[in-house]
């Protein structure tokens, strides 16, 4: 059940912030970048739903998915913080 | 970790798998349907004659708008050509004061102009586009409420394609494995085999498909760069800038001599023409280039003045990223397909059908045979079973029965597009009661028996009910017209023969194994259960 959760909302959750990670690291024009993350950000909730349950317990892969989420989030903040939304 | 690891996901291939399947296999079975979605839309309009002349066509549409809406807001005509059943034309009335602009189209201000250039009525029927929007729209659910739980159902096939590669460590061996007549080991077989087969496809489809629901499944990457969503659009899709009324009557140029001279400037066919405010000298003609003569979906289109018909604007060549969407987007729809690859993309789509009810009916198999006590199964497992029954066989007998509906329902009867519809839930909705209330042996049997007779017998009647018969067609050339019908006869034999082997199957309970009575039936890797 942990599995479950950690597979579907937070893999979905992690996907979606590596993919807003992306978009801001990225160099190149800001609109391809948005684009290029997005594409990226599906197979990034795929494998995030695939190591909930390859990883060894729930709880592991519930935190690990979540440690990873909070690292892109705080990347997207900083980087916003920083130069800001167009 | 090699081998827990790969265990994990043969967990998460058996019931990320299950959960969504069977709306899976609507969408798969409707996306394979939709990829003849224009042949359909002729094919179940058969009174219509065949486009010859498309300019011929255009002109009449021009013709006829100038006549019925001669001072609209805007025109809207889908450029004819000899895949689809005429020129679609749709126009905007002037807003009145203080009134919103209508956002739908009605039903009082769209045309069909048929192939001799005057306006036609057809039967009332929604064709191919059926297909095409129950693929991502569902139908009877709110759109958008449609479109998440497909894109969850699609974000689930993609784990599930993910994880079962990696079940599947003899992935190679395995495709060149049917062992026939086997129970579980067949179906299993049969699920490999259809799943390997087209997994390229299947991998290609399912992420591509996510690509085209993009804007609404993943728009956070757009959040993260953008204050204001419409700065994103305005940044991908460039626009002309838009022009006021002049309110001084000036004449709208020929139709014919734009098209040529886009055509021309594009490279390609056009698909789309966009017209607005006609019969002013503000009139602007849009042109864009149509899908089916490119890879990307992200067509280039041009702008011209509508009172001198000159070249005012041109789209700006698209960014990387955006041709890679836009090709991603093209691939999962596969208009750019001529017939041989069209072919290909079909087949492809009936194996991914075939492979998520062998998946199905494969959670089923491998269930029973660790049941307590197999004679009286638990309720979730009976559940699955007969739901297997009632949605796998149903829909396409739905399908069935909606042509056949599409044929007899009366012209003049009210609503006689959505009862089309209707009659194909209607048969799943009848299918699934059977299920419930015969052995699933026999209901199988009867089910894909009544789906191969119907089938069968739909290019019987087009020859003696309708102007379009299989041979009529062959004589003149229309192979859109002919092959639906050879087509639809082809599939009616398969089902019938899958319903045969049902029939004949014996389970091996007599041989001291564990009991199993459902009917593995050994289909052949490529026997098209749609």
């Amino acid at each position: 059940m942990l599995r479950v959760l950690a597979a579907v909302p937070l893999g979905y959750a992690v996907g979606s912030l590596w993919g807003m990670a992306l978009a801001r690291i990225l160099p190149g024009d800001r609109s391809q970048v948005t684009i290029a993350a997005t594409l990226a950000a599906f197979a990034l909730c795929a494998f995030a739903a695939m190591w909930a349950f390859a990883a060894r317990s729930g709880w592991r892969a519930f935190w690990t998915l979540l440690l990873m989420g909070g690292l892109a989030g705080a990347i997207t903040w900083l980087s916003i913080l920083v130069t800001g939304r167009i | 970790m090699s081998k827990s690891f790969r265990q994990s996901q043969s967990f998460l291939h058996t019931w990320s798998g299950l959960v969504l399947g069977w709306l899976l296999f609507f969408i798969f079975a409707a996306g394979t349907i939709a990829f003849w979605r224009e042949g359909l839309n002729r094919w179940m309009r058969p009174e219509l004659p065949r486009v010859e002349q498309p300019e011929v066509v255009l002109a009449g549409a021009q013709r006829f708008l100038q006549g019925k809406a001669p001072d609209a807001k805007s025109w809207f005509i889908t450029m004819p050509s000899d895949r689809l059943p005429g020129a679609q034309i749709f126009w905007q009335p002037q807003p009145k004061e203080g009134e919103k602009p209508r956002r739908r189209r009605g039903r009082d201000t769209q045309a069909l102009i048929g192939a001799s250039g005057d306006a036609v009525t057809a039967r009332d029927t929604r064709g191919g586009e059926f297909f095409y929007r129950f693929h991502f729209d569902l139908h009877y659910v709110p759109v958008i409420w449609a479109r998440w739980l497909v894109g969850l159902a699609a974000m689930m096939m993609l784990v599930a394609i993910l994880s079962g590669i990696v079940t599947h460590k003899k992935i190679f061996k395995d495709f060149f494995t049917l062992r026939r007549g086997k129970g579980q080991r067949s179906w299993l077989d049969g699920h490999n085999a259809t799943a390997v087969l087209a997994l390229p496809f299947h991998l290609m489809i399912t992420y591509t498909g996510l690509v085209t629901l993009m804007a609404m499944l993943m728009p956070w990457a757009i959040v993260a760069n953008y204050a204001e969503r419409d700065r994103f659009y305005d940044a991908v899709f460039a626009e002309p800038e838009a022009v006021e009324r002049a309110n001084q009557p000036a004449p709208l140029v020929n139709l014919v001599g734009v098209v040529r001279d886009a055509e021309k400037r594009l490279g390609g066919p056009i698909g789309y023409i966009d017209i607005s405010e006609p019969g002013d000298s503000s009139a602007r003609i849009t042109l864009s280039r149509s899908g089916t003569s490119m890879l990307s979906a992200r067509v280039p289109s041009l702008v011209y003045d509508g009172a001198s018909g000159r070249m005012l604007w041109q789209s700006p060549e698209p960014g990387g990223a955006t041709v890679t969407a836009g090709a991603m987007v093209g691939l999962h729809a596969g208009r750019f397909a001529d017939a041989g690859l069209r072919w290909i993309y079909f087949l492809c789509g009936v194996a991914g059908s075939v492979m998520v009810a062998s998946g199905m009916v494969l959670w089923v198999v491998k269930r029973r045979e660790k049941l307590p006590d197999p004679a009286r199964p638990h309720f979730g497992f009976r559940l699955v079973e007969r739901s297997n029954v009632g949605i796998l066989a149903g829909f396409p007998l739905g399908t069935a029965c909606m042509f056949w509906a599409n044929r007899l329902l009366p012209v003049g009867m009210q609503d006689r597009a959505q009862w089309e519809v209707h009659t194909l839930f209607l048969a799943i909705a009848f299918s699934i009661i059977y299920a419930c209330v015969r052995r699933p042996a026999q209901a199988w049997v009867a089910l894909l028996g009544a789906t191969g007779a119907l089938l069968c017998a739909l290019p019987v009647y087009n020859m003696v009910g309708t102007p379009s018969g299989l041979f009529a067609m062959i004589a003149q050339g229309d192979y859109v017209m002919a092959g639906a019908d050879l087509t639809v006869f082809v599939f009616g034999l398969a089902f019938g023969a899958v319903a045969l082997r049902v029939s004949r199957y014996r389970p091996a309970e007599k041989r001291k194994r564990a009991a199993r009575s459902v009917p593995a039936t050994a289909m052949p890797a490529l026997e098209p259960a749609e």
